[in-house]
């Protein structure tokens, strides 16, 4: 089939009258945990999650999607027009576009971001479009050892592109494998580390863990800081840039497009750092790099548009290989396995409905936010009156009945309250929990490729480096690594996260 | 100058890490290891625990010896109030019903912070359990008791 054909059989799924009206729910919802601070679109989609056994997996996907990138668009909404930034990846889009507010330009400020999300966003889709086919066929030929180094790489790079000391990422890594561990082993038919509990006997499952963790410890941190909102009640008035704004903003979005797109598609980046990376790059190449920050468009244009393709474009390793580069990602696994969909490189071929319908819902999800969210900004605003004091009872109520639904028991609660009071000690401590989710669902594929290599081997390690692919891919850890150990470089890896 | 010393949150990550591995490794003294060629179910685990250990110890001991930075200030009274408010919704969901359990959660998290005013919390934690009960009972079919049977 052509790229045409699937684009067609792509848009004639997801413009179903029910896909349709699932993508709109899940952008409205994205947008909404988008505005909220406080709420992420992880621990939404956890607590969704359990809602989209009852429907058809095209669907749910759809709707899962539509949060995500909806939110990053949400995010952005709140970081013009109160400095308060909903999601992580917002944080920059404050710099300028609050100033810009400021002076009376919100309008221009909101639809240039609307616009290069969209832009973005329609370049995204194609880049997947065009990157699914070849990258699926390529990874058809994976065999274990392929798998567990490619595996391998992932893991290391999300821990290059974390924040913080990456000693400590790895070895939170190394914990979530562990966590990853719990349960029946696959090959003997053995538990382990259950600790005699039944209810752990198949594994941890996987959204009490990742509730636990983001959701409730988050909560918990959160209530520590003292919450302060002011809002800027100016009225908004004419939306449309002018053309000089255009043209000083297109050459912003392409850079960022490009930035953003290929970001997203390494493990680890995801939606939270493109936007970081655009805006330093922006400001590499101006020729008055001392306006950035005093309101100008490029600020807004280049890390709304990274944003927005980095969190389309990290759906690739996702659909073509089965691989989840970010926490949201892996939760997603989680969604296609509960429907009974193994996620990995033959889906494309054997679900073409579903992956097409997904990857043409992100293009109609993205054109219906511009479309509803530029009118509806006044009440996206307004839901940030509610103060914190009453939403987070409502959240941490949403995580329990997420959690219980995951699996019909009240076990999954307890579950849930462990992890919580774990996540807790781990922002005590400044380590980043996201690579430890990354390493609980990768474990189990990483233990079964690794045992499966040994035992065709013989128990000889050099198969990793004898097969061409797998040293590739471990020959690009190698340089990763390297990367992390030598001080120079590591030191403007350390300013380039902190820009 | 004794007590100029000490990175308290990496000492600490560090014997949690150490503790981690040596609770895997007794959970997983009985399972086979077996050899490289043909792992048993206790191979990967057992492995995984000593590189643990590795990593707890170095940044333990890295902690040691570099120069003091405390634990960030904890506030008992967020934390535990949040936890308790899951433990009240595990232990009545069953027996209480999911009116009870929603209300007491509510009622429990709201506490965690210092700022609450009654009359909003009330009138906000009557709404709230109102629509889960519509949502989560009669739209998506949770299978829930509603209210409590004794």
């Amino acid at each position: 089939m052509g790229l045409f054909d699937n684009l067609a059989l792509g848009f004639s799924t997801a413009l179903s009258v029910q896909n349709l009206l699932f993508c709109l729910f899940g952008v409205l919802i994205g947008t909404l945990v988008g505005v909220l601070p406080g709420i992420s679109p992880l621990n939404t989609t956890a607590m969704l999650l359990p809602f989209t056994f009852g429907l058809a997996p095209t669907s749910a996907m759809i709707m899962l999607a539509g949060i995500f990138y909806g939110a990053q668009y949400g995010g952005s909404t709140t970081a013009i027009l109160v400095n308060v930034p909903g999601e992580t990846s917002a944080v920059v889009t404050c710099l300028d576009g609050y100033q810009m507010a400021r002076q009376g330009k919100a309008g221009p400020a909101l639809a240039i971001a609307a616009i290069s999300s969209f832009f973005a966003g329609t370049v995204a889709t194609i880049v997947i479009a065009l990157l699914s086919e070849p990258l699926a066929t390529l990874a058809l030929k994976f065999t274990a050892p392929e798998y567990f180094s490619l595996l391998i790489m992932g893991l290391i790079a999300a821990v290059v592109l974390a924040h913080g000391s990456p000693f400590k990422a790895i070895a939170m890594v190394l914990v979530g494998i562990m966590a990853g561990l719990v349960g029946m082993d696959v090959n003997a038919g053995v538990p382990r580390l259950t600790f005699g509990i039944p209810d752990i006997a198949d594994g941890m499952d996987f959204v009490p863990v990742v509730v636990g963790l983001f959701g409730i410890g988050e909560v918990a941190a959160n209530l520590e800081i003292p919450q302060d909102r002011s809002i800027l009640s100016a009225k908004i008035k004419n939306l449309m840039p002018s053309w000089a704004d255009f043209k000083a903003a297109f050459p912003a979005i392409l850079r960022g497009t490009s930035v953003g797109t290929i970001l997203g598609i390494l493990p680890g980046g995801g939606a939270a750092l493109p936007p970081f990376a655009a805006y330093a790059l922006e400001k590499k190449v101006s020729r008055h790099p001392e306006r950035f920050g005093t309101g100008i468009i490029q600020g807004v244009a280049a890390p709304e548009s990274a944003n927005n393709a980095g969190a389309q474009t990290s759906f690739i390793p996702l659909l073509t290989m089965g691989i989840p580069t970010n926490p949201l990602m892996a939760l997603m696994i989680g969604a296609l396995m509960i429907q009974g969909i193994q996620p990995g490189p033959s889906m494309i071929h054997d679900q073409p409905a579903l992956y097409w319908g997904v990857v043409a819902s992100m293009w109609i999800g993205n054109l219906m936010l511009v479309v509803i969210n530029l009118p509806l900004i006044g009440i996206w605003v307004s839901m940030l009156r509610i103060p914190y004091r009453l939403l987070f009872p409502a959240i941490i109520l949403f995580c329990c009945i997420g959690a219980y639904a995951s699996s019909n028991s009240v076990f999954s609660v307890w579950l849930m309250l462990g992890w919580g009071a774990l996540g807790y000690f781990f922002n005590k401590v400044g380590v980043q929990p996201a690579p430890m989710v990354l390493g609980f669902v990768l474990g189990p594929m990483l233990e079964e490729n690794f045992r499966r290599t040994m035992l065709i081997s013989g128990g000889d390690p050099l198969v990793f480096i004898e097969r061409p692919i797998s040293a590739t891919l471990l020959a690009v850890a190698a340089a990763l690594l390297v990367v992390l150990i030598f001080p120079a470089i590591r030191k403007k890896r350390e300013e380039a996260l902190q820009e | 100058m004794q007590k100029s010393r000490g990175d308290i949150p990496g000492i600490a990550f560090g014997g949690f890490l150490i503790l981690l591995a040596i609770v895997a490794l007794i959970e997983t003294r009985n399972l086979t290891v077996g050899t490289a060629a043909d792992m048993g179910p206790g191979y990967v685990p057992r492995a995984l625990s000593l590189v643990i250990m590795a990593f707890g110890l170095v940044i333990a001991g890295r902690g040691l010896f570099t120069g003091r930075r405390p634990l960030p200030a904890i506030k008992l009274r967020p934390i535990l109030s949040v936890l308790v408010s899951l433990a009240v919704f595990a232990l009545l969901l069953p027996r209480g019903g999911l009116v009870l359990a929603t209300l007491s959660t509510m009622a429990c998290s709201t506490f965690s912070s210092a700022d609450y005013k009654w009359r909003e919390s009330i009138i906000f934690a009557v709404i709230i359990t109102a629509f889960t009960v519509v949502l989560f009972v009669y739209g998506l079919g949770l299978p829930l008791a509603v209210w409590p049977r004794w």
